[in-house]
């Protein structure tokens, strides 16, 4: 038999650069800011601009470790109920008199912790799925924080403590920065390392990955314990923002980070998505939730728009698989 | 009254981008078992829809009875008297048997549409009882075994009242035993007076049922034989296009010093006292009906499931192997039975495929290198030389011989020392077939230790140099090539039943 070359470089295809989905979110988001831009004169102003993503940040700070947990194919929702806790732990220690930057790393202790006993749980209990495991969580983290803090608000926290959420390097906003960095390390390390590959590999099929020798368990725990020190990250950031906190503090948001995490391309059965398309997303809804603010368009309304364009996000791909099989017919 | 009840003419089915089917002939008689061979790819499956109504063909005529028909849907094909049953059974594991079997045409009352419960368990008791079924109609269907799954499917034929009943690889996951019971409903209802169309891989199976074959190639119809016209090396030619010379090329492997013991290992309700082990160079062949507990002593010895007691010896040093991965590092690879759920990622290009389990050997520190990855990945491809034109094609694209290469190249990419084959060639076709067991033959000839498990009595005895034969959880025999033959492996893997009551 005649010994076969087979290629192992990647042929570029100009195509294929092309038929990506992020760069139909690049579009969507010109679009948006066109728009922004023809509906209100003060749009296009960077001092406002840059200031307007103090209000989306903090929780799109979750979003991040969020992709991770839909590539493995699995989800959280338990993650706006480990916000609350962590940040009432946090109000509720510094108001019995410990230090602010003590408070502020239980806070994060928390917010790890109830990652990891999602993980811990997912992983022992096989037969119990993510979605079950963590509304379960969902429900407990968020009835702790009612018992610890009753139906009241905490706060009165120091004045630096604001700085995190309100505060500006220069002419940037601090949390634009914290978000900048985080995202690249996260990028990074879902697309560049041995790690991350492994995680893409789970989502496609666990069951390869137990026979090649990938600790499916252990990579498991990881991710979902970042989750929750993300998440503890975020109640911080959101404190701040805030200035006091009650227990019921980040209600819904864990269905806002999953539906910019699907809008950017991520898929919810797994292995498929990439983090810039998570980004974009982020920035879509960010800037179409400040621009309609701006001309005083009624929340719903927003509601009903921001349903619309995760529909029509979730078809498009369907649409483009039967568009390519027609060509082939044809051809 | 024509004297085929089923007639194809010039069947031809075009997918998008490839010929499925081209102008193929089928001429199937009453009463008759009719073997359809063909390689994997040959157009067997898509024939079997066209049969069946679930494909409408490009061109071609179908005759049922000399009438000439065409099938808008499943539905009117079996109407018509035309039923199949699939390869993988095609079941509702969490309903009862009875309601498998009536599952699309329900008896119910005409005016009220209530479901006739007493009646369909009735019927359907009836028809198990033809079929000498020893379930009953009551229980769930995921309960039972796969032969006993394959007989329900069977006796929804029949509920059907099928007069062409087309059987697509039914023996595939069957012992010896039960293949057995299945020839025996066969050819009872074959005497009823049906027409059965039986598609197989095994030789044995054509041999021992039908009367006449017919072969497909590459979509196209190569001919009909009688069966007992035609000699095995004629279909062979006539199924691969080429002769193969030998089907169990033995190279000579040097036999050096022993790699992996197995001593007394055991686990309840599983396997007990398990005791054999492996040298450098030796093809060692499990065997045993299926539950015999092959395949969880393997997943014992690579950290896919825990043992009791009983010790495991590496390099005559006693190891623990809690899992896959520490299996790996000592150097123990293990080749999943079923590898497009076990072995690969189909949606991956098959280089990362390769790659996953040394993803440490392209990277630093945890960083990815992908060009070194990709060029690692295009040697190993190379060496068990799959059909693939880029280390970026999708495992899915390729056929199931080249996967399974893939899943060997992925194998080798470790630094392994013993490598472990579940069922390697299960579901094969005859041409991958000989490159894989070659393949066996040069990881054994290269010093590798081989553990081939295999219900194959001819792959069993064609491969290896020694054969462990297991019952019930429990090593019966372990014996050497020279004094290995069908009858005393059957013997060990099927005797003594006495001994467990």
């Amino acid at each position: 038999m005649a010994q076969r070359n087979i290629l192992a470089k990647k042929q570029f295809s100009i195509k294929s650069f092309f038929f990506q989905w992020e760069w139909l979110l690049v579009i969507v988001f010109i679009l948006i800011n066109v728009m922004n831009a023809n509906i209100s004169d003060y749009y296009l102003n960077p001092t406002l601009l840059l200031d307007a993503t103090m209000t989306f940040l903090d929780k799109a700070l979750l979003v991040l470790p969020m992709v991770f947990i839909l590539v493995l194919g699995d989800i959280d929702i338990s993650v706006a109920s480990t916000i609350a806790l962590s940040s009432v732990v946090m109000a509720v220690l510094y108001n019995l008199g410990v230090p602010m930057p003590v408070a502020i790393l239980f806070c994060l202790l928390v917010g790890t912790l109830c990652g990891y006993i999602n993980g811990i749980l997912l992983t022992k209990f096989k037969e119990l799925s993510a979605v079950i495991v963590t509304l379960s969580t969902m429900i407990i983290f968020r009835g702790i924080a009612y018992i610890i803090l009753e139906d009241q608000a905490a706060g009165k926290f120091p004045k630096w403590f604001n700085f995190l959420s309100w505060g500006y390097m220069g002419k940037i906003p601090f949390i634009l920065i914290v978000f900048v960095i985080l995202a690249i390390i996260f990028g990074l390390l879902l697309h560049k390392t041995t790690f991350g590959r492994r995680i893409f590999a789970m989502g496609n099929n666990i069951e390869a990955c137990r026979f090649s020798g990938v600790q499916v368990d252990k990579i498991k725990v990881i991710v979902f314990t970042l989750t929750g020190l993300m998440a503890g990250v975020t109640a911080i950031f959101l404190t701040s923002r805030m200035g006091s906190t009650r227990p019921n503090v980040a209600m819904g948001y864990e269905l806002d980070i999953i539906a910019m995490a699907v809008l950017g391309g991520v898929s919810t059965a797994g292995g498929k998505g990439r983090m810039i398309g998570a980004i974009l997303a982020i920035f879509i809804i960010g800037f179409l939730r400040y621009g309609l603010g701006l001309i005083n368009i009624p929340a719903q309304a927003l509601l009903i728009i921001l349903g619309l364009l995760l529909i029509v996000s979730v078809m498009i791909p369907n649409l483009k698989g039967r568009f390519q099989t027609l060509r082939k017919v044809k051809s | 009254m024509s004297e085929y009840i089923l007639e194809l003419k010039g069947i031809t089915k075009i997918f998008p981008g490839v010929k499925a089917l081209d102008r193929v002939e089928f001429k199937l008689k009453r009463g008759q078992i009719h073997a359809l061979m063909g390689e994997n790819g040959a157009g067997k499956s898509t024939f079997i829809k066209v049969i069946t109504g679930v494909l409408t063909p490009n061109e071609g005529e179908i005759y049922l009875d000399g009438q000439k028909i065409s099938f808008k849907n499943p539905k009117e094909a079996q109407h018509m008297g035309i039923a199949a049953i699939y390869q993988h059974v095609t079941c509702y594991p969490d309903l009862t048997v009875t309601e498998n079997i009536f599952m699309g045409h329900e008896k119910v009352q005409k005016r009220t549409k209530r479901i006739l419960w007493k009646e369909m368990h009735e019927e359907a008791k009836v028809l198990l009882d033809e079929l000498c079924a020893n379930f009953e109609p009551k229980v769930l269907m995921g309960s039972l075994s796969v032969a006993q799954q394959q007989i329900v499917e069977i006796a929804k034929a029949l509920s059907t009242n099928a007069k062409i009943i087309i059987m697509d690889e039914p023996t595939a996951a069957l012992t010896k035993k039960e293949s057995e019971e299945l020839y025996r409903i066969t050819e009872k209802l074959r005497d009823q007076g049906a027409a059965i169309i039986f598609i197989s891989h095994r030789f044995e199976d054509m041999y021992r049922l039908a009367s006449e074959v017919t072969v497909f190639r590459d979509a196209k119809y190569i001919g009909t034989w009688l069966v007992n016209e035609i000699t095995n090396e004629n279909l062979i030619v006539a199924m691969v296009g080429r002769e193969i010379t030998q089907l169990y090329p033995k190279k000579e492997a040097i036999i050096g010093e022993e790699i992996l013991r197995l001593e007394g290992l055991s686990k309840t309700g599983y396997f007990k006292d398990i005791s054999f082990s492996v040298k450098k160079g030796e093809i060692v062949g499990l065997t045993g009906l299926v539950g015999a507990g092959r395949s969880e002593v393997i997943q014992a010895m690579t950290g896919l499931m825990s043992y009791d007691s009983g010790k495991i010896y590496f390099e005559n040093k006693e190891v623990e192997i809690k899992n896959p991965l520490t299996a790996m590092q000592l150097g123990i690879g293990y080749l999943p039975e079923d590898r497009q759920k076990q072995g690969l990622i189909l949606e991956w290009g098959i280089g990362r495929n390769i790659t996953l389990p040394t993803l440490d050997r392209c990277s630093t520190k945890g960083w990815m290198n992908e060009g070194v990855e990709a060029v690692m990945a295009k040697e190993l491809l190379e060496k068990v030389e799959v059909k693939a034109n880029s280390v970026f094609d999708l495992a899915s694209s390729l056929s199931g011989g080249n996967q399974q290469k893939v899943v060997v190249a992925k194998l080798l990419s470790a630094d392994l020392k013993v490598i472990i084959l579940d069922e390697p060639t299960k579901g094969v076709d005859v041409g991958s077939k000989s490159a894989i067991h070659e393949i066996i033959n040069d990881l054994a000839c290269k010093g590798y230790g081989v553990i081939m498990i295999s219900s194959e009595m001819p792959e069993i005895l064609g491969m290896s140099d020694k054969v462990v034969i297991m019952r019930e959880g429990k090593v019966t025999a372990i014996m050497d090539r020279e004094q290995t033959t069908q009858e005393l492996i059957l013997e060990s893997a099927m005797m003594n039943q006495a001994d467990f009551s």
